[in-house]
């Protein structure tokens, strides 16, 4: 590989790339805000100003003060160019720390600064803002201007889900790059020129396409904000952890951003990986995360409809052993759910072996509109996983279980999961069924007709792994304590079995994951 | 018991087999300021074995200031020596910009000294009014705590608080003098003078202040070498080491003073070293006064380092910005480790610092004068009447806050 070097460093880099990729690749940031390495480049920032000191120098011509003769006098000062715009070349020695460009970046960090508002202290992106991170580590002056700061629109409501502050933004055109690049919707575009420039929605429409919340990550200053966390949170309060996107079967890498004081999610931001999601994320992915404390299911419940209450955690355990036992094992349906793990969907398939269940079905959502950005048909995340678990090549559809319920081929049900195509008016034949049992995160219409409902550990409390529709196992460790009580749902499946006599053989996620690799080979 | 007369028969019973007595010796008890504990083990009177037992004041202090930024030591360090608090706050100042590789205005380094000394001033007099108070002397105690108050009265009109100022800040000071500084100073140094005297023709001549002072409490200069004091342990015992001399920092170099010094190593020489080192600080302060420059900056000129005036941090951005930083990241230091020290009340105070480039410390060590003092305690006080201990621990100035931290 072709090499450079950069501040004395050596950085290999391939063919057509350039100075700021390079470096990126390399785990090197070189000030910047309108380059990102999943857009088009725009070097309209000026901030990524480096000296390229090889070669025939460039040269600027300037007037210069000299003071022996009391007036200006023609010189020259070295010609910089921005590193996101600059191809490297073998042997290219550039400098991004030198005397020129630390003055450039000042410079350039002072006029960004010159008109922009005194908002931190209720502007959403202060503790992850550019302006703030480059203001102390590039410029450290104050001001100079002292004239009145330009003002331009504040609080306009570009959509559903974005607002847009004008006075705040750069104009580094990130957000209307993400949505003629990635959204492939060309919504937003500039007005005007200099200090009058300011971004604006295209006439007659609204920020509204699938991937608005990306203008909003992709803005490294405040100009744009989301509805949904707008006000909600201090960033230095939230603390991250790592997941995966429950959306759909792409799996995009996620930031869990949560506060550690009240155990509650705020946010998701899209984890880099260029496997995957890339950069980004869709706008209904990014709000998953809502999906967490809304409707939980928190304590075991036996009986249905008005005589639905609330049992033990033990109870419910051996109660659920028992409604088990009593149908035979022939006529036992066992749905498993592309909304669970599959660690979790392992421990519910190697139950149904050791019971020597009749039938195995699959619940899952009925698909949503994909598009061929990221968004699957299939908005299930885990259904390939499900898959694995069992074994098999395809299973039954939960429409599949209700007519077998029907012909009372299927006497008795465990169910896990919340998520069904069918709505409850369609489950409602289960009903006539006494032993039916649910291990579910949320209420849904299969936990509604079960006869007893066990909750089990949602996408934040547990470790797991989703497999992916491209075939990848992506795996995620808790970011939040389950309630009081509430376990993941293999331990609750395991407890189960052991109840009903049967060890199925695991007591740890390493336990599962070894068993299920084991299965493939075997199948294999 | 036995009763007294079957005894009296038995001739070998009258010759009482005696033993040690273990006596324990604070940590509360009203002569062992800063709570420290004595196990003695006395024949009679006699102090045969002394084993001093510090820490009782341990609140952490090292482990407190890994918590917060740079700027929060402040209030820690003044909790230090609390009875020379701003010398604490200077050399945490020193220590960090050291550190940052920085170094404050003329203006700041005069108006720091002169404040230090202020405070060295205080401390002394609170050492030597307590040592006398302590053998029954109560009127040179309240004699001398007077100018304290005076001293006091006057940090408060320039930093707002009397004791605990928090008044030093990394890369300058949280106010400028104030205008009546200079009036205020020529008042108080006669002043100081004047008391300073008058204590001395109450104590220097007193028969039974003389003979509890001196020839008690011996540290040879060999073992204040050894143990490793420094301040006016040290310098009583004749080590002639000051680091405002020996390590000049700041603008000790352009002052023209003295490095007093005994000749026993007792509790009298500590005393009257104290004494004489409060002149030197008053010739110190009337320099200082003299060359400090009269405007001009006190801090340095750097908003990523000085909290920018609150005027512009409530109307400008990039005020509000360093204030931002300052506040939520703290200033943020080179990477890398220095060694910092300064003479204190009470000898030299270290503070060791590690950065780890971030906005907080990754660890700070206290090098506390007190803590070496104290370690030569024992051998000051082994063979002595256990009424020795009161002057001599007096005369080590032990503060709990700094030596236990």
């Amino acid at each position: 590989m072709p090499k450079f070097k950069l501040d004395g460093r050596e950085i290999s880099f391939e063919a057509g790339e350039t100075v700021i990729q390079a470096a990126w690749r390399a785990g090197i940031e070189i000030p910047h805000y309108c380059w990102h390495p999943g857009l088009s480049i725009a070097a309209n920032c000026r901030m990524c100003l480096v000296h390229v000191t090889s070669g025939r120098q460039m040269a600027m011509p300037q007037l210069e003060f000299d003071e022996s003769k009391g007036e200006y006098v023609p010189s020259t000062k070295p010609k910089l160019q921005p590193a996101c715009q600059l191809a490297a070349a073998e042997d290219m020695e550039v400098s991004s720390t030198n005397e020129e460009v630390k003055a450039a970046q000042s410079s350039v960090q002072e006029f960004l600064l010159l008109n922009h508002p005194v908002d931190c202290p209720i502007c959403d992106q202060a503790g992850e803002c550019k302006l703030q991170d480059y203001y102390y580590e590039h410029q450290g002056t104050l001001k100079r201007k002292l004239t009145e700061p330009v003002h331009k629109p504040k609080g306009v409501r570009f959509g559903p889900t974005i607002v847009y502050d004008a006075e705040r933004c750069i104009m580094c055109t990130r957000c209307i790059r993400v949505s003629d690049e990635v959204a492939k919707d060309h919504v937003l575009d500039m007005r005007e020129r200099g200090n009058r420039n300011e971004i604006v929605l295209a006439p007659g429409r609204e920020l509204d396409h699938k991937y608005t919340l990306m203008t909003e990550h992709v803005c490294p200053v405040g100009a744009l904000t989301s509805s949904d966390f707008r006000f909600k949170a201090r960033v230095w309060f939230l603390k991250s952890g790592t997941g995966v996107c429950t959306g759909c079967a792409t799996g995009c890498n996620t930031h869990v951003d949560y506060d550690p004081r009240y155990g509650k999610v705020y946010r998701l931001r899209p984890r880099d990986n260029a496997e995957v999601n890339q950069f980004w994320m869709c706008d209904d992915g990014m709000m998953t995360y809502t999906r967490h404390d809304q409707d939980r299911l928190e304590a075991p419940t036996r009986g249905r409809g008005a005589e639905r209450a609330p049992i033990g955690d033990a109870e419910a355990i051996t109660s659920a052993a028992e409604l088990l036992s009593n149908v035979e094992a022939s006529k036992l349906g066992i749905v498993l759910s592309g909304q669970h793990t599959t660690e979790d969907n392992l421990a519910l398939a190697k139950l149904a072996t050791a019971l020597g269940a009749g039938h195995v079905y699959l619940a899952a959502l009925g698909g949503w509109d994909g598009d061929d950005i990221l968004r699957s048909d299939d908005n299930n995340p885990n259904r390939a996983g499900a898959l694995a678990a069992s074994g098999s090549e395809a299973l039954k559809s939960t429409a599949e279980l209700v007519a077998d319920v029907q012909t009372g081929t299927v006497q008795g049900v465990l169910a896990l999961g919340w998520a069904t195509t069918e709505r409850l008016e369609e489950l409602t034949p289960l009903v006539s069924l006494e032993s039916v049992v649910s291990l579910t995160s949320h209420v849904g219409a299969l936990p509604a007709v079960a006869a007893l409902t066990i909750p089990v550990a949602d996408i934040f409390e547990l470790e797991g792994s989703f497999v992916n529709r491209q075939g990848i196992a992506q795996s995620f460790t808790p970011v939040l304590d389950a309630p009081l009580g509430v376990e993941p749902a293999w331990k609750a499946i395991a407890a189960i079995g052991k109840a009903m006599g049967h060890d199925l053989g695991f007591d740890s996620v390493a336990a599962l994951r070894e068993a299920l690799s084991n299965q493939v080979e075997a199948a294999q | 018991m036995e009763p007294a007369d079957e005894l009296l028969d038995d001739e070998a019973a009258l010759e009482l087999p005696t033993e040690p007595m273990r006596l324990n010796m604070g940590p509360s008890h009203p002569a062992m300021h800063g709570t420290v504990r004595m196990v003695l083990d006395l024949d009679g009177e006699k102090i045969l074995n002394l084993d001093l037992q510090p820490g009782y004041l341990h609140r952490g202090f090292e482990k407190s200031c890994e918590r917060g930024t740079w700027s929060q030591v402040f209030p820690y360090a003044d909790r230090l020596n609390y009875v020379s608090p701003m010398l604490n706050n200077v050399g945490w100042s020193l220590a960090v910009e050291k550190l940052l590789e920085i170094e404050v205005p003329e203006r700041c380094q005069y108006y720091r000294v002169i404040l230090g000394e202020l405070s060295r001033i205080a401390d002394h007099f609170t050492c030597n009014g307590a040592s006398a108070m302590e053998l029954g002397a109560f009127t040179p105690f309240l004699w001398l705590l007077k100018v304290r108050d005076w001293i006091w009265d006057l940090l408060e009109k320039e930093t707002g608080a009397r004791m605990t100022h928090s008044f030093g800040r990394i890369g300058g000071m949280a106010a400028p003098p104030t205008d009546t500084l200079e009036d205020d100073l020529k008042a108080l140094l006669p002043e100081v003078h004047r008391v300073v005297k008058e204590a001395e023709i109450m104590l220097i001549r007193n028969r039974i202040f003389l003979d509890r002072m001196q020839g008690v409490g011996v540290l040879t200069k060999e073992n204040a070498l050894a143990y490793g004091c420094t301040g006016p342990v040290a310098r009583g015992s004749g080590v002639a080491y000051d680091v405002r001399k020996d390590h000049p920092y700041m603008v000790y170099d352009r002052f023209d003073f003295e490095v007093p010094i005994g000749q026993d190593g007792d509790n009298w020489d500590r005393f009257m070293v104290r004494f004489e080192e409060i002149r030197q600080s008053v010739r110190i302060i009337e320099q200082a006064m003299e060359q400090m420059p009269k405007d001009g900056p006190v801090n340095v000129d750097d908003p990523r380092i000085v909290f920018p005036e609150k005027d512009d941090v409530y109307t400008t951005i990039e005020a509000t910005i360093a204030h931002f930083k300052l506040v939520m990241e703290g200033l943020r230091t080179p990477k890398g480790e220095v060694y910092s020290f300064t003479e204190g009340g009470n000898g030299e105070l270290g503070f060791y610092i590690v950065s780890d480039g971030s906005g907080t410390p990754y660890r700070v060590r206290v090098r506390p004068p007190c803590w070496y003092n104290l370690s030569a305690c024992r051998e000051m006080l082994m063979g002595d009447m256990i009424a020795d201990i009161i002057p001599t621990f007096g005369s080590i100035n032990m503060i709990g806050g700094e030596c236990d931290r």
